[in-house]
């Protein structure tokens, strides 16, 4: 489903766009409530057995899109009826990020094996001679598989000389790396908030578009009308994002036109903490103070690092995110300045709420809820003039794929500690996020710089992004090779921040 | 070889609603040029052509237009009109 163009995209894009329009033309809630009507038109249902349900269930995507809670379909309202909550000018963010909206949900069943119609009923039928507890007999000539027996080891599948039987696993969870989906009473996806680490990969996997991440595009249209300077942060995987016309330079010009007061490029701050975990790899990991090191840029990553590990966490990395160092710059420079931080992610969403970063971040919008804001003002890249964008190095932009962080850091290690030899593993996904965690706590990883990625990609996969990851890829390594100084060292920033 | 000339439109609203995706599927599709038997050479134009009416996602193919496009109908059409070649 990740970066296949399909209905549920459709849907979720036509929300942005649709909440967006409304901000932009300061329409009254009324106009909110028609958009389930605008997206779903008529008589006949196109997705689902209902057309009343699936405008219910688009009302609560608007809400999500505005901020607002999501509800059950037991509870009585309108989508708008506590809108005045969520009219502001400034961050309106209530947890949690990420929600089921139970009634979209279809119930799938949790992890089951089953025989399919490739079975064959040979004769030597492994499945049954390699199963632990009895739970396969041959029926009217076919494998069965007695639910109340199987434990659920996958022995049968693997032995099947026909690959007859299947892993079904609901999509949601087959997608979280924290096993945070869980069950509500009637068998539909619930998520567990305790062990959610909001990556959003559960929202852009489910087939039935019933997750969605709370969106701060209203109340950042709403700042961007009213008196004052709002700066967008844009991080490095936004090249290409926005179509083949879309050039760095002409979507920092679409910025401006939308109504921002100037753009900074995150890869800023990533220059500056690529050259600071270089020192702390040096002065700390090398010379054995501490048994490694690890990034801390990708928030669902360091999040699920230091809650499930926390052997580990004295060593995630303590520097600033991009995000935040970038922030911390546009805010010195502006000190009046909202800042928005424009990326890939839904965590980011979750990292600007902490206490100690709330002050420096005033709102996370995805790149798709950008693109929903472009829609609305009716800014096409082919008519503007572009706006030159040489802020960040070539290290700095290749955070944006996995292993750009790892490789940034490693080359100034190299720059400025010739003598030093740099031990580095990555993973990208949380399930193998975890697995090298693991490897760390075992004392496997002693020496070494470790990259996590909780998006399989690296930030150009984000729940939040539009194109294609491998041409995603491909436009950041352009972008890199287009930048004025190539290592994080070289950036005019580090000036700046001493 | 014949050309078949597919025209997509990268407007931002054919973008949003998944023009890249259009173009994804089409490159997709020379790789199986032998499985489908395709005898003519695809040449993928990207320009913004919509003129922002309701039609996004639009295709050209070979000057025909698809509006409210996506990869599947795209697809079909070019296979379509390769089939007729291989005819």
């Amino acid at each position: 489903m990740r970066g296949i163009y399909t209905p549920v995209t459709q849907i979720r894009r036509q929300v942005f766009v649709e909440i967006a329009k409304a901000a932009f033309e300061g329409a009254p809630a009324a106009t909110l409530e028609e958009i389930p009507y605008r997206i779903i038109p008529g008589e006949v249902p196109t997705y689902r057995d209902s057309v009343f349900k699936e405008r219910a269930i688009i009302g609560e995507r608007v809400r999500l899109g505005l901020g607002l809670p999501v509800r059950g379909a037991g509870e009585q309202g309108s989508i708008t009826g506590d809108l005045d909550l969520a009219r502001l000018n400034e961050k309106f963010y209530e947890g949690p990020l990420v929600n089921v909206i139970p009634f979209a949900c279809n119930a799938c069943e949790e992890k089951a094996y089953m025989v399919t119609d490739q079975c064959q009923g040979c004769l030597a039928h492994p499945c049954v001679s390699v199963c632990p507890v009895k739970a396969i007999s041959i029926v009217n000539g076919r494998s069965q598989i007695d639910k109340s027996k199987c434990i659920k080891c996958g022995r049968c599948k693997d032995a099947c000389p026909y690959s007859a039987i299947v892993k079904a696993e609901r999509p949601c969870a087959a997608a979280c790396g924290v096993d945070a989906i869980e069950s509500d009473y009637l068998g539909r996806a619930s998520i567990n908030h305790d062990k959610c680490v909001s990556c959003g990969q559960c929202l852009v996997s489910c087939p039935f578009a019933a997750i969605a991440d709370k969106s701060q595009i209203f109340q950042l249209v709403e700042a961007l009308k009213a008196p004052g300077e709002v700066i967008a942060a844009i991080a490095p995987s936004f090249v290409g994002q926005f179509g083949p016309m879309a050039t760095p330079e002409r979507v920092k010009k679409a910025l401006l036109d939308l109504g921002f007061s100037g753009v900074y490029e995150v890869a800023i701050g990533a220059d500056l903490g690529a050259v600071e975990e270089a020192h702390h790899y040096a002065h700390k990991v090398a010379t054995g103070e501490e048994p490694y090191f690890a990034t801390s840029c990708c928030p669902s990553w360091s999040v699920m690092a230091k809650r499930d590990f926390p052997t580990v966490a004295p060593y995630v990395s303590s520097a600033l995110t991009p995000m935040v160092a970038t922030a911390r710059i546009v805010k010195k420079e502006h000190p009046d300045a909202q800042v928005v931080f424009v990326g890939p992610c839904a965590a980011k969403k979750l990292e600007a709420a902490r206490r100690s970063v709330r002050s420096d971040v005033d709102f996370v919008i995805t790149f798709e809820e950008l693109m929903g804001m472009f829609v609305a003002k009716g800014i096409e890249f082919g008519e503007n003039e572009p706006v030159e964008m040489t802020d960040a190095t070539s290290g700095g932009r290749g955070y944006a794929v996995a292993g750009g962080v790892a490789d940034a850091i490693g080359n100034c290690i190299r720059e400025l500690y010739p003598e030093l030899e740099v031990k580095i593993d990555r993973a990208e996904g949380l399930k193998n996020c975890k697995k090298m965690l693991a490897l760390a706590k075992a004392g496997k990883r002693n020496g070494y710089l470790m990259e996590g990625m909780a998006c399989p990609g690296g930030c150009v996969a984000g729940a939040g992004t539009i194109l294609p990851i491998p041409k995603a890829a491909t436009a950041v390594k352009q972008f890199q090779e287009a930048a004025k100084e190539k290592s994080p060292t070289q950036s005019a920033y580090h000036e700046a921040d001493e | 070889m014949k050309r078949l000339s597919v025209e997509i439109c990268v407007c931002t609203k054919c973008v949003m609603n998944g023009a890249m995706d259009i173009i994804e599927a089409v490159e997709g599709l020379k790789k199986l040029k032998t499985q489908l038997r395709l005898n003519s050479q695809v040449d993928i134009v990207t320009r913004s052509f919509c003129s922002g009416a309701d039609v996004c996602p639009l295709v050209c193919v070979n000057g025909e237009r698809m509006e409210h496009s996506n990869s599947e109908t795209v697809m079909a059409k070019i296979i379509s009109l390769t089939s007729k070649d291989v005819k």
